[in-house]
């Protein structure tokens, strides 16, 4: 027995866009979605819990991650109810609710506030830069710090709690049996996921943009892996240098390209991009193209005469760090994983 | 007796005979003494060949013919149009079925289907040979035209009628115009204000002289029959003294002692015992409930000048030379507990709701409670499996729909649900649908098998409902007024016009045109129409349109002043009739009526009315009735034919067809689409996509009569019989 609640759906309409309550239930959407399966059918369900603000339902589902967005069921939807477009304002809904500090939800919905933390951010990079006399070595030195202890911070803080979350919603609530080693056994569709989005290759969809994703996953990963790990803008092997080089340039690469899509709005899935889109994607560009820019001017001896440009990356790092990654659409590349993972537990 | 008669046996290209030796019949038939012209044609029905059985009509001065070949229902015409270009009378003509009643059917058994035509045949020329010229029956109407029911329908009808020069008789029940559709603030798709229309059609009905208004008037009596129905009509008083001055009569409106139940407003007010339906009301005259006031002496004292509580019930006596019914349809009224309906508080109908909207302009409030959401219920008294009303209403999809975008826009903070069976807006209504789950209004779908439930949950009443659209979760509203989307049924009253005028009722009691798409306005009783929603469920375009056509029909019979009607009818035969009645009493149409024949009782039968079913002539204990065209002898020496011995020789093996001879004489008989097709065939094989083409014929065509051309030798491929022939165009 399920309370309808039709204030749902005003709610949820500040998470996105898409006129979902002209859906009509003709279920065009679920046949043409190449994802979709019989036993696990999407995305006409989910628009109906919207619709019927059945709340507790969409929390203990995993169906909005399990959509890739291909667009295919907006384009074919003949009352142009965008489902393609709730499913990811689902996924925003959703991020806001695995989200244990509430601060995703307050970001997601307001966008100054969202503008209210950028600035504060760089004010306090400004301020640190200021406390230490603009002194390079020591600010590069406290930028490696700083990265190496926020992801460590952030991953204990909010994600282990958010995650233990999202099992809590999905698997324990609706009272699924799940035993100890079926945990062990899907472990690889988890890391499948992770790195490779193996499901995202069955959407309909051009090729291109899986690909495109994939090396942008991999260089991020990369590029993190460099700068924290092998400490990149110290470093003296060429090889680690060269490397460096590389994955930054992929990312700001790969992004300028994604950029250009959402202003092109081309594809269903352009069409309707959200300020937490735009910041994704914006910094995620920023934080390539200032790493790449940085080391080159280290390379090139002239960083001590532009020390504007560290700032600016640190700035980005930290903006990155403590806004977009915990609280912002970064998670959808755990909760991704961690979707398929469950869903995985889920099955009989 | 006939002795001049032409026998044309149809091939009908192969479909005939294939199986029946139509050749042999055609010699057969020769040998008769009373058959002139016998002969086998390709095609009965070709042009070619109706030009031929015209010249020999005349040529042989053939007094009947026959013509052997498909469904009278095809052909019948076409034939007696034949007759009629010979200059024959086309009484003399009869249709014998050799396609559906021996080919078909028989295919499996060509010798017994021969027999079987054989007997048919010579059943026709034994009939023909009695038949006797008959011509249409003429008969004399009035000008003039009853229409019963001033709702919408009725008035446009009457408008319409009025203006193509009929005079009109326009009865009303009620004491004011515009029925149903004056109790609906605004009518979908226009959104235009119901008593605006009623008030325009009113104004313009007032420009027509000829059209008489009668309300508070029934309708008593029906004799005589098309072309002049005698109705005796009841006109009941208003109380209201005509003269009386138009300021007391409102005064003593306000000042009126008694107040009863509001009908207008479906019992949910209470209005004075001196009314109008609505302010606006036409005729702009109150009614007075005359009943109500016997024990108010004081007032009616007071207004002795103006109230008139003496009047009586008068009796008119109409002509009308045509009726048109439109006497509308009743809401259905759901039962005591039926979803809660009079057993929980907040549970009305649709047309309640309108009632109410219409009196709540600013703020929507129901018993003293604010309402901010209503469940609709859909198809309550309608579509009943295993109800008496297993139709659809057709119009309450819509009206709800628009109801509720109506109910947002009017009052703005509003949530509605719809518990729906099946959405049906069909046509340009669709948009509507659109607009309403746009503005947010939710639906859900139920089955009949698992009905919605209303319950009270302390002061909140919750619908409860299985959702087919989410996988058949129970899912529970909470809504402040709960609405049942009724049906439409036929009107209480509905027997009683249908005893009235004899028009018949189906089990659902609306009532039956003869044909829905062919006679969609006529009844079997000639002269009488139906046109609205008395005929079933329509929204107010259909029951105009039907209505108007109604009207059309009604003009083209009364324009000439004389109506011809099929003579095919009974007979009385005066020498023989001692008038028992009991062809009167079997007669569906009370066509049959006692008659003096010089001194002598005798059954008289009425032309106009009598549709020649022929159920008098069995039951006449004298043999005194007769049907036209169907008279004893014609009916026994049909039998006789029938009956007597054929001799038929087993047909011998087809190739015989194929005759060089037999391909020259059948050649001037091609239908033209084959005389296409060879001109559109070259020297060299042509596949069919290429014959297709150069003849711009359709494919498909173009192999169907290949086959059956190959059959006759018409096309023979060197080398190829049929079955390969027809392949071998097909593959290439």
């Amino acid at each position: 027995m399920s309370r309808v609640n039709p204030k749902f759906a005003t709610e949820l309409s500040k998470y996105g866009t898409g006129d979902f309550s002209a859906c009509f239930n003709c279920g065009n959407c679920t046949a043409t979605c190449s994802l979709s399966k019989a036993d696990s059918s999407f995305p006409r369900e989910m628009i109906r819990y919207t619709t019927l603000g059945l709340e507790d339902d969409i929390k203990a589902s995993l169906k909005p991650w399990e959509c890739y967005y291909c667009g295919e069921c907006s384009t074919e939807c003949p009352r142009q109810a965008e489902p393609g477009e709730l499913m990811m304002t689902l996924r925003r809904w959703l991020t806001a609710k695995y989200d244990w500090t509430g601060l995703s939800g307050l970001l997601y919905k307001s966008l100054p506030l969202s503008i209210a933390a950028f600035v504060l951010t760089f004010a306090g990079v400004l301020a640190f830069a200021f406390s230490v006399d603009f002194d390079l070595e020591h600010m590069m030195h406290v930028g490696h710090l700083f990265e190496a202890i926020a992801i460590a911070t952030i991953m204990v803080v909010i994600f282990v709690p958010n995650i233990a979350r999202m099992w809590y919603f999905t698997i324990i609530k609706p009272g699924v049996k799940v035993p100890f080693k079926k945990y062990v056994d899907s472990l690889g569709e988890f890391f499948v996921t992770m790195f490779v989005q193996k499901r995202a290759l069955d959407c309909d969809d051009n090729r291109l943009r899986w690909f495109e994703h994939f090396i942008l996953v991999i260089g991020y990963l990369s590029l993190l892996f460099t700068t924290v790990f092998m400490d990149w803008f110290s470093t003296q092997y060429l090889v680690v240098n060269i490397f460096g080089y590389v994955m930054s340039a992929i990312v700001f690469i790969v992004t300028v390209d994604f950029v250009n899509s959402r202003m092109k709005k081309k594809k269903a899935l352009n069409k309707h991009s959200q300020p937490s889109d735009w910041f994704f994607v914006i910094w995620l560009f920023l934080m390539g193209f200032t790493a790449f820019f940085t080391r080159l001017f280290i390379d090139l001896d002239l960083l001590e005469s532009n020390k504007w440009l560290y700032i600016l990356h640190f700035t980005v790092l930290v903006q990155w760090a403590l806004i977009i990654v915990p609280f912002g659409k970064w998670t959808h590349f755990l909760y991704r994983s961690f979707a398929m993972y469950f869903a995985k537990l889920k099955e009989k | 007796m006939k002795q001049r008669i032409g026998v044309y046996i149809c091939h009908c290209g192969g479909n005939i005979s294939d199986y029946v030796d139509v050749e042999e019949l055609g010699k057969m038939f020769h040998k008769e003494e009373n058959v002139v012209v016998s002969k086998d044609v390709m095609f009965a029905c070709a042009d070619s060949n109706q030009k031929d059985m015209v010249s020999d009509i005349q040529a042989n001065n053939l007094d009947a013919i026959v013509v052997c070949s498909c469904s009278p229902k095809l052909h019948l015409h076409t034939f007696k149009n034949v007759a009629a270009r010979a200059g024959l009378n086309p009484s003399n003509y009869v249709q014998v079925n050799i396609r559906e009643q021996c080919s078909w059917p028989h295919s499996d058994r060509p010798r017994e289907a021969t027999v079987k035509a054989a007997g048919l045949i010579r059943a026709g020329i034994n009939r023909v040979a009695y038949s006797e010229s008959l011509d249409n029956i003429e008969i004399e109407v009035k000008k003039s035209a009853l229409v019963i029911g001033a709702g919408v329908s009725g008035m446009k009808a009457a408008i319409d009628l009025a203006r193509s020069g009929n005079e009109v008789f326009l009865i009303e029940k009620d004491f004011f115009v515009g029925g149903r559709i004056a109790q609906k603030e605004t009518l979908f798709p226009t959104n235009q204000n119901g008593k605006e229309v009623v008030a325009a059609l009113y104004n313009e009905m007032k420009k027509y002289p000829n059209i008489t208004i009668f309300t508070g008037a029934t309708v008593e009596k029906v004799s005589g029959s098309l072309g002049n129905f005698n109705v005796d009509i009841k006109v009941k008083p208003r109380y209201i003294n005509p003269n009386a001055d138009k300021k007391a009569v409102k005064r003593a409106m306000d000042e009126c002692p008694v107040s009863l139940s509001d009908d207008f407003n479906l019992g949910l007010v209470e209005r004075k015992a001196i009314y109008k339906n609505y302010p606006e009301a036409l005729p702009d005259v109150p009614v007075v409930v005359a009943e109500a006031l016997k024990d108010q002496e004081d007032f009616v004292g007071k207004f002795a000048s103006t109230l008139n509580l003496n009047e009586e019930v008068q009796t008119l006596s109409l002509i009308a030379g045509s009726v048109l019914v439109t006497t509308g349809y009743d809401h259905y009224q759901p039962k005591e507990g039926e979803f809660g309906y009079k057993t929980i508080d907040n549970v009305v109908t649709l047309p309640e709701l309108n009632r109410l909207m219409e009196m709540n302009p600013d703020k929507l409030t129901y018993k003293g409670k604010q309402i901010k959401s209503l469940a609709f219920i859909y198809c309550v008294g309608s579509r009943q499996t295993k109800g008496e009303n297993k139709y659809c209403s057709r119009q309450c999809c819509t009206s709800t729909i628009h109801t509720s975008l109506q109910l947002k826009e009017k009052y703005k903070d509003i949530q509605t649900y719809h518990l729906y069976r099946d959405i049906r807006t069909y046509g340009k209504q669709e948009l509507m649908y659109a607009e309403s789950s746009k503005q947010g209004d939710l639906y859900f779908k139920y089955e009949e098998k698992e009905m919605p439930t209303v319950s009270v949950d302390g002061k909140s009443t919750i619908v409860k409902v299985k959702d087919y659209l989410t996988a058949k979760k129970e899912m529970e509203i909470e809504a402040d007024l709960v609405v049942l989307v009724t049906g439409m049924v036929a009107r209480e009253d509905s027997t009683h016009i249908s005893e009235l005028f004899k028009i018949p009722i189906g089990r659902d009691k609306f009532f039956n045109e003869i044909h829905p798409k062919l006679k969609p306005v006529e009844t079997v009783i000639k002269g009488v129409y139906i046109g609205g929603t008395c005929q079933g469920p329509k929204n107010v375009s259909e029951s105009v349109q039907s209505s108007l056509a109604g009207a059309s029909k009604i003009t083209a019979l009364l324009k000439s002043g004389t109506v011809s009607v099929d003579p095919i009818i009974a007979r009385v035969d005066a020498d023989k009739c001692t008038w028992c009645g009991k062809c009167a009493d079997v007669c569906d149409y009370t066509a049959i009526k006692e008659v003096l024949f010089g001194e002598k009782h005798v059954a008289g039968i009425n032309k106009a009315v009598c549709t020649g079913c022929g159920i008098c002539a069995p039951v006449c204990p004298e043999n005194a009735i007769e049907v036209a065209q169907y008279t004893d002898n014609e009916i026994e020496s049909m039998i006789d034919g029938f009956m007597a011995d054929v001799e038929i020789k087993e047909r011998e093996a087809k190739e015989v067809v194929a005759d060089d001879e037999e391909v020259k004489v059948g050649m001037k008989e091609y239908p033209q689409v084959w005389r296409e097709i060879l001109a559109g065939m070259t020297d060299e094989k042509n596949t069919i996509p290429e014959i297709a083409a150069n003849s711009k014929l359709a494919g498909e065509l173009v192999t169907f009569h290949l086959m059956t051309m190959n059959r006759y030798g018409v096309v023979v491929p060197a080398g190829m019989d049929a079955k390969e022939t027809y392949y071998y165009y097909k593959k290439k």
